[in-house]
């Protein structure tokens, strides 16, 4: 499990400088990428509710805001389950309200959406660098630069690091707690920062719930021979320190904590199911097919990195049975590759009970990407070596001699630039439509079009169509009103941003919105084509004027309503004569029932 | 991927030869924006709409990536072109000839029975594509009848079907019913579920005129705002 490195080991000062400039890389990686990334629905709600919670703090901290239930009721809670977004926890959402005030709104360092992002991309810095830790310690540093850097180049995680959501920062927390907690093994001095990374994971997202999972059967493997009183430190710094950053960190739970932990809770475990399609099928309820979770990693992941990661799988596992045939219990003693394996089974676990609701496809299980990353790091690090001894024993005798080491490096460089590279293309391509990326055993995105994957969520894509829409526009004295689908609740950022010229106002929600607009767009997935035949009967054509793709696959359409303007939708044929006892006359043609005004998923 | 100038050549190509009364359509399905934003001119939303393909004499196929349309299926080309990526066919076929259309002939129907909403012909989404239908909400647990008084028959009696709206579907996981019911017979009926989509209903008829009652069922107590849409055609 823990090979000795064949050359002399890199010095704890290489390792962390090595992993500081990796970090480093990762966040401006995201910071740059981000750029063009366009406003997901739900961050509209964090950036508007970290503002709420940083104001309240600063207001508490500078003496003008009271501390009393009313003000924390106010700002973080409320009666109903959405109330203040109160079925998050504030930890990201108040780092990014911080972020914004101080950076954007007072030093002006950054701009807005920048601004709100930035917690998360250094999380993903952070992130990177872990992973190059973990890594490092456990199989050398050669295998910690490359699983960093095959996390740095997965397009989805890359994408997710660069939105003001809890995704890539739970990610980040897990892992930062997986690390702390091995470390903890060996250095008790750093179980406080175990349980306190817990409790920032837990003020995250709900995700980390399910860190004990990965945690307890691994603490009970590796301590069990070694005496578990030993090791008691792990399990009450988890317990008292976890819940504690916790509370500290969300008012909320300062009163009422039980009843607060509990709606926390239950909204997670009756969330609504959202639309997602799958295989060709759009699934909106239970059951769902057992391998989501597997088919969708599978395409998703970088090609080589998946490829690298079964090698890695295997290596572990062949090291793993060496070491248990040879009893060499010392050399399995923390068991880095078990845990890394429990924390994959926990954060995909709850996807293969078939019942756990799936609306944003691969982010649910994105904490187990570190696991996988780090065997393509393994795997590719053993590849290398394994050509290298090979090779050495080809070489003929009668030509110079073949140093190995240095044998072992170059082909580990030449590897590693075949597995990166590949990977960096498969991540960078399909940038700023991170959500419709899908790798080469997929066929890209027109071949995930083929398989029927989802194609996208929270309306990212729409910033793609603004540069048509305000060249479509009317004169700019001329108001012309856009029915913006699912870009909606980003719309007034846009607005602000200069995305959006300010004589194209949405027209609200749903066939009342269309029916006022002049132009229309419509995010493509499968359960939004209803608001493309709204547009067409509203605008009496089924032409769009543009279609955004990413490879030829269409993500938005563009309308415009034929001039002039038409009269509003009649029905094709005028209502039949009812007899009584009548039901109420018949509605003026609508393909559905008005749906609620908040974009139904 | 063919690009826009690709697309704008096909389309051209279609548009030289294509008559009016001409099916344009694209395959696979996922491309169909882009085949609306170059040739949509050509397409009425009652095309769009189509119950099925029966009616048209001759169907366009612009495909990409060797895929084939369910609008032709086992039908052989009378005309095959490709320009870079985009696959042009046109089939030829024996068109089905519509003797009557419920949805035309809806003024003339009494409705009878539950009704929660409707009827009212729409374009309504039903298994995720465009249809026109006659929408109709019976209340839960009851039935609605739309009967024609005089509908003209021919040879076959060709009914499609589904449950309209994604939402609703997700939220009332209770099945709708369809039934056909001529001269006081059921001829033909069918179950809606929440995932079958669009289903076709048929029968032999012979020519004539007839009472035909098309009932609409929300079986169950619990089936709230079952969109029940179907359209229903006599055909020659």
């Amino acid at each position: 499990m823990s090979p000795a490195p064949r050359r002399p080991p890199a010095t704890p000062l290489q390792v962390r400088l090595c992993c500081l400039a990796l970090g480093l890389v990762a966040t401006f990686t995201v910071l740059h990428n981000q750029r063009q990334v366009g406003i997901a629905r739900d961050e509209t709600v964090y950036f508007a509710h970290g503002s709420q919670y940083a104001a309240w703090w600063r207001g508490v901290m500078s003496g003008q805001r009271e501390l009393g239930e009313a003000s924390i009721t106010a700002t973080f809670g409320g009666p109903g389950a959405t109330d203040n977004n109160r079925e998050h926890p504030p930890l990201i959402k108040t780092a990014s309200g911080m972020s914004e005030h101080w950076l954007h709104d007072r030093l002006g360092l950054l701009d807005e959406l920048t601004a709100y992002r930035l917690p998360s991309a250094v999380l993903h810095g952070l992130l990177v660098a872990l992973v190059a830790a973990f890594a490092s310690g456990a199989w050398g540093l050669l295998a910690g630069v490359v699983s960093a850097l095959a996390m740095l180049l997965m397009p989805r995680a890359l994408f997710h690091a660069g939105l003001a959501c809890f995704d890539g920062p739970i990610t980040a927390l897990w892992f930062a707690t997986l690390w702390a907690y091995h470390r903890a093994l060996t250095s008790p001095r750093v179980a406080w920062l175990a349980g306190a990374l817990f409790g920032l994971a837990l003020a995250t997202k709900h995700n980390a719930l399910l860190l004990p999972l990965a945690l307890a059967p691994h603490y009970l493997a590796v301590s069990w021979r070694a005496g578990l009183r030993r090791r008691l430190y792990l399990p009450l710094s988890f317990a008292v320190l976890g819940p504690l950053v916790l509370v500290a960190l969300w008012p909320w739970l300062w009163f009422e904590p039980l009843p607060h932990l509990w709606q926390w809770i239950s909204f997670h475990a009756h969330h609504v199911h959202y639309n997602f399609e799958y295989l060709g099928q759009n699934f909106n309820a239970p059951p769902f097919p057992w391998h989501v979770a597997l088919v969708t990693t599978a395409l998703t992941v970088p090609v080589a990195t998946l490829g690298a990661a079964t090698a890695g799988v295997l290596v572990l596992a062949s090291r793993t049975l060496s070491a248990r045939a040879a009893r060499s219990a010392e050399a399995v003693a923390e068991r880095p590759a078990l845990l890394l394996l429990l924390s994959a089974a926990a954060a995909m676990g709850p996807f293969f009970l078939r019942t756990t609701p799936i609306f944003g496809a691969e982010k649910h299980w994105e904490p187990a990407m570190p696991s996988l990353c780090i065997a393509a790091g393994v795997g590719l690090v053993a590849l290398a070596r394994g050509a290298a001894r090979a090779l050495v024993a080809w070489w003929p005798a009668r030509w110079p001699a073949l140093p190995r080491s240095r044998t072992e490096t170059v082909l580990c460089a030449a590897l590693a630039a075949v597995v990166l590279g590949s990977a960096a293309v498969e991540t960078f391509h399909p940038q700023p439509y991170g959500l419709t990326a899908y790798n080469a055993l997929a066929g890209g995105a027109p071949g995930a079009a083929d398989l029927g994957m989802n194609r996208q969520f929270w309306g990212v894509a729409a910033r793609g169509a603004l540069p048509e829409l305000a060249r479509l526009a009317a004169a700019p004295d001329r108001t012309t009103a856009v029915y913006s689908h699912d870009a909606s609740p980003a719309w007034r950022r846009y607005q602000a941003l200069g995305l959006v010229p300010a004589n194209l106002p949405d027209a609200g929600p749903e066939l009342s919105g269309i029916e006022r607009s002049e132009l229309a767009l419509v995010v493509h997935e499968r359960h939004f084509a209803r608001h493309d035949f709204m547009i067409w009967q509203a605008y009496g054509t089924v032409a769009p004027v543009f279609v955004l793709r990413l490879d030829g696959v269409p993500l938005v359409s563009v309308y415009r309503r034929p001039r002039p303007a038409q009269a509003p939708p009649q029905p094709a044929s005028p209502p039949p004569q009812q007899q009584p006892p009548a039901s109420p006359q018949p509605q003026p043609a609508s393909p559905q029932q008005p749906q609620p005004a908040s974009s139904p998923r | 991927m063919p690009d826009d100038a690709t697309w704008r050549r096909a389309a051209a190509f279609v548009r030289e030869r294509a008559r009016p009364g001409d099916l344009i359509t694209f395959a696979p399905s996922w491309i169909d924006p882009v085949g609306r934003l170059h040739l949509g001119e050509h397409l009425s939303l009652e095309d769009a709409g189509r119950a099925d393909a029966a009616r048209y004499a001759r169907v366009w196929v612009l495909s990409i990536r060797d895929a084939s349309s369910a609008d032709v299926a086992g039908e052989r080309p009378a005309l095959t072109s490709r320009l870079d990526g985009i696959l042009v066919r046109r089939y030829d076929r024996t068109a089905a000839v519509i003797v009557e259309d419920a949805a035309r002939s809806l003024p003339t129907a009494q409705v009878t029975g539950d009704v929660a909403s409707g009827p009212q012909v729409v374009l309504a989404e039903v298994g995720f594509t465009p249809r026109r239908c006659v929408q109709v909400v019976p209340a839960a647990g009851g039935a609605v009848r739309i009967t024609f008084p005089r509908f003209a028959l021919g040879s076959q009696l060709v009914a499609y079907a589904g449950l309209a709206d994604v939402f609703t579907r997700r939220d009332i996981r209770e099945p709708g019913r369809l039934e056909l019911e001529l001269a006081g017979q059921v001829i033909a009926a069918r179950e809606l579920g929440v995932d079958d989509g669009w289903v076709r209903l048929q029968a032999r008829t012979t020519p004539g005129v007839a009472e035909l009652t098309v009932i609409a069922r929300a079986p169950s107590p619990r089936a709230h705002r079952r969109q029940i849409c179907f359209a229903v055609e006599s055909r020659r």
